[in-house]
């Protein structure tokens, strides 16, 4: 066989059952692989057993990847050309990088002879994804091809995911090579830290020493990050809640980490968190952050962020993550899903009671008097109500993918999220262009599901050529375009601290018809909104329509993301915007920030 | 404060390149950089020279582990490396070559 077929031959002991990528002539013996092995292996059904989704540019490959990873669990694979295919897949593999997503990218690269030379479609791909991913592979030894493609996928998927690329010359997929079914590289450092980590338990003392600080606070509180997720460890976390009745906030990674229709569950915190999550991180007198990394957009005063916790104490599956931002006053590295496992055991075992009421009752009460609001007298389409609208027919069911903006914040705010996976956000790298393609790899990942791509007028531009993917596909994805008249969320900042001169934000005049666009790409149901009387059955047939179907929503442009704790601001500056109570003393209207202190 | 790093590093494609990537991307200025053979081929002995405070050097290190074919990281006559990770774990592995870092810490 050749150095192609024991690519393909890899990915399909791994269980890899889609891939996503573009051809060109670096990678076209992979492809040809790829090509033979379904033409042998086919299901009966006409299916192929590893379907090849072939997006508008590569950058849509590697979100559709991210989504379904995102979607599944599972190491999302790419699979790209030399030069131009790699380097448009930058933006995708750093984007997996920074939220932890498992993917493997397989790029084409020029013969081992031409390395260096400038040649036709060469790009530096190891120095450049070297800077981006988790680990990058060249393969300039045949004889090591099938051992690298398969530590690929165990770097990926294993410790703190991300993603793997592997940089294949053209002579090494066409060498001659036999199969060995097993072998992987030496790689002794990586796999001793991670044994070390995984290995990692959680002593009596330690336990004996967290409850300690636990029983003594009265307003705990857990602040649970993207790790609950990537960690498996909802389960656990629910356990542990159930056990001893911490209420629980969630970053934007960790929506879903935790019900969020739970009595105990106070949204997202940040800054666009909710107002009563936000409160419950400044009254708390004990944190537990679980997967969650103090991130910028959390702690964007890491001094002043939950200033009343007198013990704060961290879980993650990262040591460098411990005490990066903020001190902690206990710590485990290890899986999330054995330490809380093993907490609630301890906890147990030991009759732990927390005398929480009093707390529970606070909580209640800001979750009743801090609620999300918004213009629900407006004359105009208000985008939190169409959220509510979809919220209200799928019940924090469906899978729901975004773009960045504005938008992205009203669907973390508005939907509810029952379980994990099902919220697929650029978070930490905050993508424009994201949505589409990830909701895309999503619904490959989740063939039955209700898929809903919430995408904003911006961001879909940037990969709008994926539209046509999801009817060539056949997708029964639901796109629902809430369209501002331009990139509303910079323009909420330029209102904010640069005296509303909207430099290159408002894109109102622009001819965009995004009705025939889809329409053009083969969307047989599609709408355009504009009346807020015609809301609701609007998103009930959209919802309905069996097949793709694209819902553009013409929505306030002036309608602004709040609460908001403004960028390098602690949470006592929130601000709550017109409809949301803030707490007496509280404003409601953003102080004038010094523009240099802030990104 | 001047931090001296030792750092056990697997001969890959890319590898040293990865490893000074790492300390510009994170900012980390590099004062002197020394790569030595050691008695395994496939394994290089780098001494990275670094200045700044207590916890850049600790992010650093940590970060520095972090990397695939970096076999082990200590920083010489500091505290930091007292942490959960495995520098122990890889000198027991069955690949021997970490052995290389136990001696040459003695020799310092
Ligand atoms: C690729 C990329 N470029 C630029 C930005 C900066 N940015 C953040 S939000 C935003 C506006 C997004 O506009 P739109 O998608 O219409 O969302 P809205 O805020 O209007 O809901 C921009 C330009 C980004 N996040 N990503
Ligand atoms: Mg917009």
């Amino acid at each position: 066989m050749t150095g192609a077929d024991v690519v393909v031959r890899v990915l399909a002991d791994e269980g890899v059952e889609v891939l996503f990528g573009y051809s060109g002539g670096a990678i076209l013996p992979v492809y040809d692989a790829v090509f033979r092995h379904n033409a042998e292996h086919g299901n009966g059904d006409g299916r192929d057993a590893m379907p090849l989704v072939v997006p508008a540019n590569e950058q849509g490959a590697g979100f559709m990847a991210s989504g379904y990873a995102r979607a599944s669990g599972k190491v999302g694979v790419v699979v790209v050309t030399s030069g131009p295919g790699a380097t448009n897949t930058v933006t995708p593999v750093r984007d997996a990088m920074a939220d932890s997503i498992p993917m493997v990218v397989i790029c084409g690269q020029v013969p081992t002879a031409s390395l260096g030379s400038d040649a036709f479609q060469e790009a530096p791909v190891s120095n450049i994804m070297g800077a981006c991913a988790k680990h990058v592979f060249l393969v300039t030894d045949p004889g090591q091809l099938e051992a690298t493609v398969r530590t690929a996928f165990e770097i990926a998927r294993s410790g703190r995911p991300g993603p793997v690329v592997v940089d294949i010359p053209k002579d090494v997929q066409n060498a001659k090579l036999s199969y060995d079914g097993n072998c992987r590289l030496p790689i002794p450092g990586y796999r001793a830290r991670l044994r070390a980590v995984e290995q990692a338990r959680l002593g009596d003392d330690a336990c004996a020493a967290f409850f300690a600080a636990l029983a003594q606070a009265r307003r705990p509180l857990i602040y649970a990050g993207g790790g609950v997720i990537a960690g498996a460890a909802a389960p656990a976390l629910r356990a542990f809640v159930d056990a001893f009745g911490v209420p629980v906030t969630t970053t934007l990674m960790g929506l879903g980490g935790f019900d969020t229709t739970h009595p105990l569950a106070l949204h997202m915190l940040g800054m666009h968190g909710t107002a009563y999550a936000n409160y419950a991180v400044e009254d708390c007198d004990f944190l537990l952050a679980l997967g969650a990394r103090f991130d910028d957009r959390v702690a964007g005063a890491p001094g002043k962020f939950a200033p009343c916790a007198r013990f704060i104490a961290q879980i993650d599956i990262d040591p460098a993550e411990v005490g990066k931002v903020k001190r902690v006053h206990w710590h485990h590295v290890g899986p999330l899903a054995a330490a809380l496992e093993r907490l609630t055991a301890h906890g147990r075992a030991h009759g732990t009671r927390l005398s929480l009421a009093d707390w529970q009752a606070h909580v209640a009460r800001l979750k009743r008097d801090h609620a999300m609001n918004y213009d629900r007298a407006s004359p105009l389409v208000q985008p939190q109500a169409v959220i509510e609208a979809i919220n209200r027919i799928t019940q924090g069911r469906a899978i729901v993918g975004t773009g960045v903006g504005q938008h992205q914040m009203w669907a973390a705010q508005y939907f509810d999220f029952r379980a994990p996976r099902q919220w697929l956000t650029s978070g930490s790298m905050g993508t424009m262009g994201f949505g589409l393609p990830a909701a895309i790899g999503a619904q490959f990942a989740r063939p039955d599901a209700l898929v809903i791509d919430i995408d904003g007028d911006g961001s879909i531009r940037m990969n709008l050529g994926e539209l046509e993917t999801v009817t060539t596909c056949g997708l029964p994805l639901k796109v629902v375009l809430l369209n501002n008249g331009g990139d509303g969320m910079v323009r909420q900042w330029q209102k904010l601290y640069f005296g509303q001169r909207f430099a290159g934000s408002d894109k109102s005049l622009r001819r965009k018809d995004f009705v025939k666009a889809a329409e053009a790409d083969g969307f047989e149901w599609v709408r355009r909104l504009a009346d807020k009387a015609a809301l609701e059955s609007t998103i009930s047939e959209f919802l309905a329509f069996d097949g793709p179907a694209f819902l553009e929503v013409m929505i306030d442009p002036e309608a602004g993301v709040y609460p908001m704790v403004g960028p390098g601001a602690s949470y006592a500056q929130m601000v709550t915007g017109d409809f949301i109570a803030a707490r007496e003393g509280d404003s409601t209207v953003m102080e004038a920030a010094p523009v240099d202190s802030m990104f | 404060m001047k931090h001296t790093l030792s750092i056990l590093l697997q001969n890959e494609a890319g590898a040293l390149a990865r490893v000074a990537g790492l300390f510009a991307a994170r900012h980390v200025n590099i004062d002197t950089l020394t790569v030595a053979p050691t008695h395994e081929p496939a394994i290089s002995h780098l001494t990275v020279v670094i200045h700044g405070g207590e916890a850049t050097l600790e992010q650093i290190v940590r970060q520095t582990r972090k990397l695939v074919d970096v076999i082990s990281v200590r920083s010489l006559g500091q505290l930091c490396d007292v942490g959960y990770l495995a520098g122990e774990a890889v000198r027991s592995n069955a690949h021997g070559h970490a052995d290389n870092h136990g001696k040459w810490q003695q020799s310092v």
